[in-house]
Parts: C-alpha cells; sequence; structure tokens
C-alpha cells in the first residue's frame, strides 16, 4: 500500500477483528429478530419496539464499528473526537429504524426495498466515514474513489440482502436458530466486509498534530469493556427480544387464531342471520297464516247453527260463540264467570247446577236437557253437552261445549208421546171390549148376590118374621159384594181412562192380582185353570199402574187365546213373579202351543198377527211399554207351551 | 119316600152368590147343598130325595151345558136351572133342548128363582113316581109265567079269548083262566087299566 515514507501504514488485530465481526452477527441477529417482533407489534408497542430496535441494532453496527477501528493499529498515536462520534451513532441507529421500519411493513415492494436499502446502506456507510472522521492522529486521510463507491455499493446491497432475509424470516414463527444464525452471519459478514473495504479505501499520509480538542481515545470504551457492554446489551436484547419474540410471536399467532376464528365465525353468523331473515319471513307467513286461520275458525265457530263455549276448569265460561250471544240477547261480558246461569230457566236451575257442578268435580262429560231464555224471553229446550279438555297428565285444562236446540224434537217428542198414549188407550178399549163379556160376568155376580141377599131381607120384611141373625148377615154380603163390584167398575175405568203417564212407585204383584180379578170370569169361560207363584219381598218398581196393567192383561189373553183350540191337554196359565238381577221378572207360561221360532221376533212386530181376530198390536204395545219403562219383554218356546216374561227395574227410589 | 125333604143343589164357582142363594132358599123350606164345581158336585154323596139343580153356567173347566150333557149320559136325570151372567140365545135354546127347567139372568128375580125351583121340584117329584110306578108294574109283570106273557099282549091288543087260544094252540077255557090270573096278578081293575100299564111298561122296557 503504499507510498513509500509519506504514508502510514496500519496492522491489524485480527483477535480485535474477528470480535468485531461476532458483534456485526450479533447485531445483525439482533436486528432481524427485532425485524420480526416489530412486525408482530402495533400501536405504541410497535413504536417502542421500532425505537429499542432501531438503538440495539444501531449501537450494534455503531460498537462493530468502534471494534473494527480499534483492531486497526497505527503506528501514531490516534484519538477521536467524540461528538462526531456520538454523531454517527444517531446515523446508525436512524438508519436500523429505517431498516426495521421497512422490514417490519406489512407488504414490501420493489421500491420499498430500494429505497430502504439506500437509507440503510447509506446510514452505514455515513456512520462509517463519520467514525473515520472523527479520527484524530498526526496524518491525513485520503480515500480511493474506487473503493469508497465499492463500499457504498456493497454497503446498499448489503442492507437490500439485509432486509429481504429480514422480511422473508420475520412471518416464520418457528424459525431454525441455524437458519437464523446463518442469516445474522450473512449479515454481519456484509457489513463487516463494507467497513473494511470502506477502511481499504483510506490511506493515510503523516502530517501535523491534529486539534485534539474534544478527542478522546477509544481504547477504554473500544476494550474489552466495549466488547462486553456490548455483548450484555446485544445479548439483553437478544433474549428480551427472543422471549419477547416468542411471546409475541404466540401472540400473533393467537391473534391470527382469533382472527380465523373471528372470521369464520362471522361467516357462520352471516349464514345464520341469512337464516334468522329466511325464517322470520317464513315466521310472518306463517302467522299469517295462522292468523287468516285463526279468523277462518272464529268465522266457522261464529256462523255455525250451534251455541258453543268455552271455560276454565273451574266451570266458569270466558267464551261463547255468537249465536249464544244473540240468542239469550247479552254481550259476553253478560255471560261470562257465572253470568250464563241467569238464562236457566227457574225449574231447571237447580238440576242444571248441580249436575254441572258435579261433572266439574269429577271431571265426567256434562250432558243435560235444560230450558235457556231466548232475547224475547221465551224459553226454549237445549241439549246442553260439555267435556273436558285434558294435558297428557289428566288433569282438566278447558271446557268445552255445545248448546244445541232441541225445541222442535222435544215437541215432536211429546206429540209422539201423545199418540202413543192414544194407541195404548185405544188398544185398552179395544181389549176392554173383548173383555166386556167377561168383565160383565164379574160385576154381574156381585150383583146377583146383592139382589138375592136383598131380596131376601124383603121377604123377611114381608112376613113379619123375625130372623134378624140372617138378616144382618145377608145385609153384611151385600155390603161386601157392592164394594167388590165397585172395585172392579173403578179398575175397568181406570184401565180405560186416557191420562198422561205418571210415574208411582208400585208392587207388581199388586198389579198382577188386579188384573187377574178383572180376568177371572174370562179365564172361567175359557175353562183354563191358572196358577200363580208370586215372588216375596220383591223390590218396588216405578211405573205407571195403568200401563202395566194393559202388559199383563195383553200377556194373559194371549195364553188365553192360544189355548182356546187346546183340546189334549190340560189349558193351563201359569203366572210367576221373582227377583231378577236387573229387578223384577215376571213370566206368564201357557200350555198351548207355543210360539213358532221363526215368528219368535215377529209377534213384537205391529200388526203382526196369528189370530184371525187380532189387530196385531197387543204384543208390540206390551213391548214399548215395558221398553219405556227400562225393561225387555222377550218369548220363549218351552217344552209345553209357550213362556212370556218381562224384566222391569227396580225402582230408584227417586218419583 | 114322599116325605123325603127336597133338597136344592147349588153349584156357582161364586162363594158369596151361593150363601146368598141357600139363604133365600132355605127361607122357604127347602133344604140347600152347595158346591163350587161340578166335580164336587159329583163326587159328593147325594141324598135320595126330590131335588133339582141351580147351575151357573160358566164354571171353571168344563162348562155348564157340557155338564148338564155329562149327567144325562150318567143316567142323572136332575132337573136344572141354569143361571148366568150373560146368557145368549143360542145358549138358552140348548139348554132348554136338553130339557132344563129354566134359564135366569143374574141378577135374577128371587121369585123366579124360587119358583123355578119348585117346578123343578115338582118335575122331578113327578118323576120320582113315574119311576116308582113302572117299577112296581115291573115287579107285577116279572110274576107272570111264561103262558101268561104270552096272553098279555094279545089281550091288551083287543083279541077274544078263542082267537088267542087258536093262536097260542091251546083251549078257550085255558085262555079265560091265564086272562083272570094275569088281571089279578097285574093288579088291573079293568081292561083299559092293563092296557095302559102295559103302555107304561113298554116305555121304560127295550
Amino acid at each position: 500500500m503504499i507510498s513509500a515514507n509519506a504514508v502510514i501504514t496500519g496492522s491489524y488485530d485480527y483477535g480485535e477483528v474477528t470480535r468485531s465481526i461476532l458483534i456485526a452477527i450479533a447485531a445483525s441477529y439482533a436486528a432481524l429478530d427485532l425485524a420480526g417482533r416489530v412486525t408482530a407489534a402495533s400501536g405504541r408497542v410497535r413504536t417502542a419496539w421500532l425505537t429499542a430496535g432501531a438503538l440495539v441494532m444501531g449501537i450494534g453496527i455503531w460498537e462493530m464499528h468502534l471494534k473494527a477501528m480499534l483492531a486497526f493499529h497505527l503506528p501514531v498515536p490516534v484519538e477521536y473526537h467524540w461528538p462526531t462520534i456520538l454523531a454517527a451513532l444517531w446515523v446508525a441507529v436512524f438508519a436500523s429504524a429505517v431498516a426495521l421500519y421497512v422490514a417490519s411493513r406489512k407488504k414490501m415492494g420493489p421500491a420499498d426495498a430500494l429505497a430502504g436499502s439506500v437509507i440503510m446502506g447509506g446510514g452505514i456507510v455515513g456512520l462509517h466515514y463519520l467514525g473515520m472522521a472523527a479520527m484524530r492522529l498526526p496524518a491525513t486521510t485520503r480515500y480511493s474513489p474506487v473503493l469508497v463507491t465499492t463500499s457504498i455499493l456493497l454497503a446498499i446491497v448489503f442492507s437490500l440482502i439485509a432486509l429481504l432475509m429480514a422480511f422473508g424470516l420475520r412471518a416464520e414463527t418457528r424459525w431454525s436458530i441455524s437458519r437464523r444464525l446463518g442469516s445474522a452471519a450473512v449479515m454481519g459478514a456484509a457489513v463487516s466486509a463494507m467497513h473494511y473495504t470502506g477502511m481499504a479505501a483510506a490511506s493515510f499520509i503523516s502530517a501535523s498534530p491534529p486539534d485534539l480538542s474534544h478527542a478522546v481515545s477509544i481504547s477504554p470504551i473500544g476494550g474489552y469493556g466495549v466488547f462486553t457492554t456490548t455483548l450484555i446489551v446485544l445479548a439483553a436484547a437478544i433474549t428480551t427480544s427472543s422471549v419477547d419474540r416468542r411471546r409475541g410471536e404466540e401472540v400473533r399467532r393467537l391473534n391470527q387464531e382469533l382472527e380465523r376464528r373471528v372470521a369464520e365465525r362471522t361467516s357462520q353468523l352471516d349464514a345464520a342471520n341469512e337464516e334468522l331473515r329466511r325464517e322470520i319471513t317464513e315466521r310472518q307467513k306463517v302467522e299469517h297464516d295462522l292468523r287468516r286461520s285463526e279468523d277462518h275458525l272464529r268465522l266457522v265457530i261464529d256462523t255455525i247453527p250451534q251455541q258453543i263455549w268455552s271455560g276454565p276448569p273451574d266451570g266458569t265460561l270466558d267464551f261463547c260463540n255468537t249465536q249464544w250471544r244473540t240468542y239469550v240477547g247479552l254481550s259476553l261480558e253478560a255471560l261470562q264467570g257465572e253470568g250464563w246461569q241467569s238464562m236457566l230457566h227457574p225449574e231447571d236451575r237447580e238440576r242444571v247446577l248441580r249436575a254441572w257442578r258435579e261433572s266439574v268435580a269429577t271431571g265426567t262429560p256434562y250432558e243435560q236437557e235444560e230450558r235457556h231464555r231466548r232475547a224475547d224471553g221465551q224459553y226454549r229446550w237445549f241439549l246442553a253437552r260439555g267435556v273436558p279438555l285434558r294435558e297428557y297428565a289428566g288433569r282438566i285444562v278447558r271446557w268445552y261445549g255445545t248448546n244445541t236446540d232441541i225445541e222442535d224434537r222435544k215437541r215432536a217428542e211429546w206429540a209422539l208421546q201423545e199418540l202413543q198414549s192414544d194407541l195404548y188407550h185405544l188398544t185398552r178399549v179395544t181389549t176392554m171390549g173383548g173383555l166386556v163379556a167377561a168383565i160383565a160376568h164379574e160385576v154381574n155376580q156381585p150383583l146377583a148376590a146383592i139382589v138375592t141377599n136383598a131380596n131376601f131381607c124383603l121377604r123377611h120384611f114381608a112376613n113379619g118374621t123375625d130372623h134378624s141373625d140372617k138378616m144382618r148377615e145377608a145385609i153384611s154380603e151385600v155390603v161386601n159384594d157392592a164394594t167388590r163390584a165397585s172395585a172392579v167398575i173403578s179398575r175397568i175405568r181406570s184401565l180405560l181412562q186416557k191420562g198422561a203417564q205418571e210415574r208411582v212407585e208400585l208392587d207388581i204383584n199388586q198389579i198382577i192380582e188386579e188384573v187377574i180379578v178383572l180376568l177371572r170370569a174370562e179365564l172361567t169361560r175359557n175353562h183354563l185353570t191358572l196358577q200363580t207363584d208370586l215372588g216375596l219381598d220383591l223390590p218396588r218398581l216405578s211405573g205407571d199402574r195403568v200401563q202395566l196393567q194393559q202388559v199383563v192383561i195383553n200377556l194373559i189373553m194371549n195364553g188365553i187365546d192360544a189355548m182356546r183350540n187346546l183340546t189334549d191337554r190340560p189349558r193351563q196359565l201359569i203366572i210367576k213373579s221373582m227377583k231378577h238381577a236387573d229387578g223384577v221378572l215376571v213370566q206368564i207360561l201357557d200350555s198351548g202351543p207355543g210360539v213358532d221360532p221363526e215368528e219368535a221376533d215377529r209377534i213384537f212386530e205391529p200388526f203382526f198377527t196369528t189370530k184371525s181376530e187380532g189387530i196385531g198390536l197387543g204384543l208390540s204395545i206390551s213391548r214399548s211399554i215395558v221398553e219405556s219403562h227400562g225393561g225387555r219383554l222377550w218369548a220363549e218356546r218351552v217344552s209345553n207351551g209357550a213362556l212370556f216374561q218381562f224384566v222391569l227395574p227396580e225402582s230408584d227410589g227417586v218419583s | 119316600m114322599t116325605e123325603t125333604t127336597p133338597v136344592v143343589f147349588v153349584v156357582d164357582d161364586d162363594p158369596s152368590l151361593r150363601r146368598a142363594i141357600k139363604r133365600l132358599v132355605e127361607s122357604v123350606g127347602s133344604q140347600v147343598e152347595l158346591f163350587g164345581s161340578a166335580h164336587e158336585f159329583l163326587q159328593a154323596q147325594r141324598p135320595d130325595a126330590p131335588s133339582c139343580l141351580v147351575l151357573d153356567i160358566r164354571l171353571p173347566k168344563i162348562s155348564g151345558l157340557e155338564f148338564q150333557r155329562q149327567l144325562t149320559d150318567a143316567g142323572i136325570h136332575i132337573p136344572i136351572i141354569f143361571i148366568t151372567a150373560h146368557g145368549d140365545i143360542p145358549m138358552t135354546v140348548r139348554a132348554i133342548k136338553a130339557g132344563a127347567v129354566e134359564f135366569l139372568t143374574k141378577p135374577f128375580r128371587d121369585q123366579d128363582l124360587l119358583d123355578a125351583i119348585h117346578q123343578g121340584l115338582e118335575r122331578d117329584k113327578s118323576r120320582r113316581a113315574q119311576e116308582a110306578e113302572v117299577e112296581k108294574l115291573r115287579t107285577r109283570y116279572e110274576s107272570l109265567t111264561p103262558r101268561e106273557r104270552e096272553v098279555l099282549p094279545r089281550v091288551v091288543s083287543g083279541l077274544l079269548n078263542k082267537q088267542i087260544a087258536a093262536e097260542i094252540g091251546t083251549s078257550e077255557a085255558t085262555v079265560k083262566v091265564h086272562r083272570s090270573q094275569l088281571m089279578r096278578k097285574m093288579g088291573a081293575a079293568s081292561l083299559a087299566e092293563l092296557v095302559r100299564m102295559s103302555q107304561k111298561l113298554q116305555q121304560a122296557l127295550p
């Protein structure tokens, strides 16, 4: 190197060189690390990290420069102008800040990279040449323009490489130490190479002693102390950085995860929102349909010719349809609760309320015929029905019911009852007509005795004979016979009476005996024997006396008719009464030809008859009478004749 | 025989009427026996006296008319007075034709019944007298010898002794003896009486 006497030749302490390179590598490592850190952070933290990173990296580069300067030994004393050195430090820090800023941005376009590397390279070059300018030694410094240019270009190129490396590596969360170290080594080497190229560009020519104001020796700083301090600073930076980076990376990863999740969630939410919107639309449609259907139902409920109501389980009322309100002429408010009871007919009220209370208490369906007052004050008959709606556990939730106008049906029923009663009467009259001879005999018999006894008495009066004992006897028989005749007549009269059906408590045996008295003559006339076997302690029945007598008469007459042409065996009629599971059973057994099995059911049909003179109503009327009393009547063929029997239910004690 | 008290039998199923009739009839001095049914009447031991039967035409089991026929068939010739609560003409005709004394409708007048009973008893008395007469003649007739029984119809038919003798192949004198014997045995005072006796016997004997 080197001109003969004017040039001062320097030498390098290679140990120091090595250490300076190590410092450069360590600084690079820290810089790469910090680039990632700054990237991971944001806001104030980012600014803080950027600042700290720039300081650490700047100081590192600066230290490396000082160290490299110490490694260069000149045979003359060298001192340094410390303000310049400090300025160099700031340049380093600024360059580092720019580099970190560029490398930590989200994107790094070619222009960014180039501008960044120019600024960073410029910074490093500035640091180097400022450091050189701070040298105070008894010599002048000359620079080789080629090498200076080379060092600048190297600085820019290496800066570019460093930036790209830092940018490339920062995203990686798990970098291998070796790869990071490799990158740091390349960068450190590049910085060092630039420095030593710069050093090579300079040559020193001895001159007058320099101005030593503000000049210090950097050996104390640049010695081991500097090195050690630097290492500690770097180590601390690296450690902090790496710990924080790990944490930061983790946070970033978590952030990313979080962002991913948030994104995922957001899309889910969007889908859910969409679904919700769709559902809302659907729901609005359903609600609309429901409202329509409700309107329709209400229309149906208010239009059908039926009174409809419902109410809570306590038996009050909280809804009734227009039909009912119109009929009663009251508002829903007036009918609600127990208001509906006001329309009941006074005679029905107690029965209806008792039945309704019982239904409510027991949960059994309600069904009653009752009179309801119309708006004009007239009462009409209704069939009122109510059923409980139960939940799964069986608890009653509501009562629903209807009132059906049955006034017309009732009237028809009454008319029918009247007709039926007329028919019963007519057939009784007909039967009695057929029995006139027998009945006349029955009345004549006591009359004959009366006349005879009375004549006996008259005869004695005429003769003036005194047979007072005999006469008293005769007169008392007259009384008895007259009573007997009048009883027969009153029975006939009651049978012929056309009266409304009335239910009384009665004894079936008494009815049978009364009928036998009436029919005795008829039995005698037809030469048949009557045997009775009437049970004792039979339950009392509830029924219409005349109608039941009619049944017994019809059945006995039937038996008599059946045996009219009987010659090969005794004509015998047996009447029995006995207890039965359903009440009382009455049997009338004749010894006639019996009932043809094929006709066993037809004989109860109206106008069916096997007799030439019959009109065929006796049995059908008997059956309808028995059935109207809640019983049944049927015929059986037995070995020697026919058996007609009927069962009547026991009186329930209410009549 | 003629002094026996007449008996009135009453068959009616109505005890009250039976008792009333008994009371009435006894008050005029007749003996009365009551029966509830035809069967009871047939079973009873009836006294041998002039009697009549007051019979209700409507009886349990068999009718009064049927019972009347049964009695006739059994050779019981008791006069019957029918009483009925409700009689019709055909029934009356049948009863009277079959020999009933009277047919009374209940309630009947007491005198009508008593008259009918009287009539019935009288009829029975004369019937009984007639029966007694025939019986007496039959006994007499049975005492005749076969020759006398040959002569009797010829005497009654008005043949002369000579003609009779020629017919039966004997002498006129023998016929004369037979004739006076049978007149004596039969207790006939004249030929006309013998003729009457013979007619009665012919009616009674088959």
